[in-house]
């Protein structure tokens, strides 16, 4: 049986143990959080270098991608570098394929992206990739980095303006300590209420609504019907989800056992499962092997 | 070590990036700050304020403020000529800031905006 384990920063509440078969093999894929502990991670890490087939990196990115440019997140790396034996992913990969391939999936096979629709991204260097998807598709574009990350008021509507921020800002933000940018432990469970008040309107005037969970519900208000495109939702997140309004929940990667995971462990999966060196991997090999394994999207009406 | 006039006319550099920065003043707005500058080395203290989108200089404390910067002389005029970014002295503890962490980042973001590629 192939071990694939996910070493998030993320709150320990959240983590879960599952056995699948995909293509022929076992997979034992567990989740371990840490609840923002970055040196506890760093020792979780250490142990299980050498013991399993794959790790994935959750609650924190390495590399962020705006157009060509990889920018690589100092603490991402630090956990990277922990780990010397085993391949050790943080989900760019993924997300740079498969969650691109969900956009065209729901135009294809849905009513819920017809053109036009007006998409908020609460951030979306972390997912280049399905940013340029919605646009691809004529949806009106609302990006949300500065406004939830840093508090500035400030929605960016173009891919390319997008590119233009992340290159003046991301090569020195990414060096700041991560939880500085993005909810880690405990601020996972909670929401910033004065966000909320302030920015909920955003997401109101939004149809569809997608990016980071965490990040999705820290600023969700009460919703009216729209559709939210994400990953990494428990059967409490759904529950959450239903409460507040939403209309649609749309998860990424595939659902085991109720549970969709982060888009690091299904990339850990992946990697497992193609038995290549990291740095040898293409963005083909990722498709390829998720059509083998008829990866779709999970599409969870709410109401 | 930089004199009280060299992080005064750092400090009007500064001053002079953000007001060029249309986009900036936008994004600044809703975000009135008093921000005080404030030497380890020498006796030298400047106030920053924005009110309004706009910045503005002067030279001693203010009363009261929301942030405060503090380095030594060298540092500070370096970081408002623009010749070295906030990330470095701040993570490696040369430069302090007090204040909420949502402020800190918004000042880093403001001088980003300002020099950064």
């Amino acid at each position: 049986m192939k071990r694939v384990v996910s070493v998030s920063l993320g709150s320990s509440r959240r983590d879960h143990r599952v056995e699948v078969e995909l293509l022929g093999e076992r997979f034992e894929i567990s989740r371990r959080g840490t609840d923002g502990d970055f040196d506890r991670a760093i020792q979780l890490l250490k142990e299980l270098d050498g013991k399993v087939d794959a790790i994935g990196l959750g609650g924190i990115d390495v590399y962020l991608y705006a157009g060509k440019t990889r920018y690589v997140v100092r603490d991402g790396k630090k956990l990277m570098d922990a780990v010397q034996r085993t391949p050790v992913v943080d989900g760019s990969g993924l997300k740079n394929t498969l969650e691109r391939e969900t956009v065209y999936y729901l135009r294809e096979h849905t009513d819920l992206l017809p053109p036009g629709t007006r998409v908020l991204m609460v951030s979306a260097v972390d997912r280049f990739g399905m940013a340029e998807a919605f646009a691809r598709l004529g949806c009106h574009l609302t990006f949300g980095d500065l406004i939830f990350a840093a508090g500035i008021p400030y929605p960016i509507h173009t891919v390319q303006e997008l590119e233009e921020l992340a290159a003046r800002l991301l090569p020195e933000m990414t060096k700041l300590p991560f939880h500085m940018l993005y909810p880690t432990g405990k601020k996972q469970e909670t929401q910033d209420e004065e966000k909320v008040k302030k920015f909920g309107h955003y997401y109101r005037e939004a149809q569809v609504i997608a990016g980071d969970y965490h990040l999705v519900r820290r600023y969700m208000p009460q919703l009216d019907g729209q559709t939210i495109i994400t990953n990494t939702t428990t059967a409490d997140d759904v529950a959450f989800l239903r409460e507040k309004g939403a209309g649609c929940l749309v998860t990424t990667t595939p659902e085991f056992q109720g549970r969709s995971f982060g888009t690091n462990v299904m990339e850990a999966v992946l990697v497992a499962l193609l038995q290549k060196p990291r740095e040898e991997i293409t963005p083909q090999d990722y498709l390829d092997l998720l059509r083998r394994l008829d990866f779709k999207p999970r599409v969870v009406y709410l109401r | 070590m930089a004199s009280h006039e060299e992080i005064t006319a750092s400090l009007l550099a500064f001053q002079e990036g953000y007001n060029k920065n249309e986009r900036l003043k936008i994004m600044n707005r809703d975000w009135d700050r008093v921000v005080l500058v404030q030497a380890s080395d020498i006796p030298s203290q400047h106030t920053l304020e924005l009110r309004n989108g706009e910045l503005s200089v002067r030279e001693g404390a203010p009363p009261r403020a929301d942030l405060t910067v503090i380095s030594d002389s060298e540092t500070l005029a370096d970081l408002f000529y623009g010749d070295i970014t906030p990330t470095e002295p701040y993570m490696n503890g040369t430069l302090k800031i007090i204040g909420s962490e949502d402020d800190i980042v918004r000042l880093d973001f403001i001088s980003l905006m300002i020099w950064g590629e």
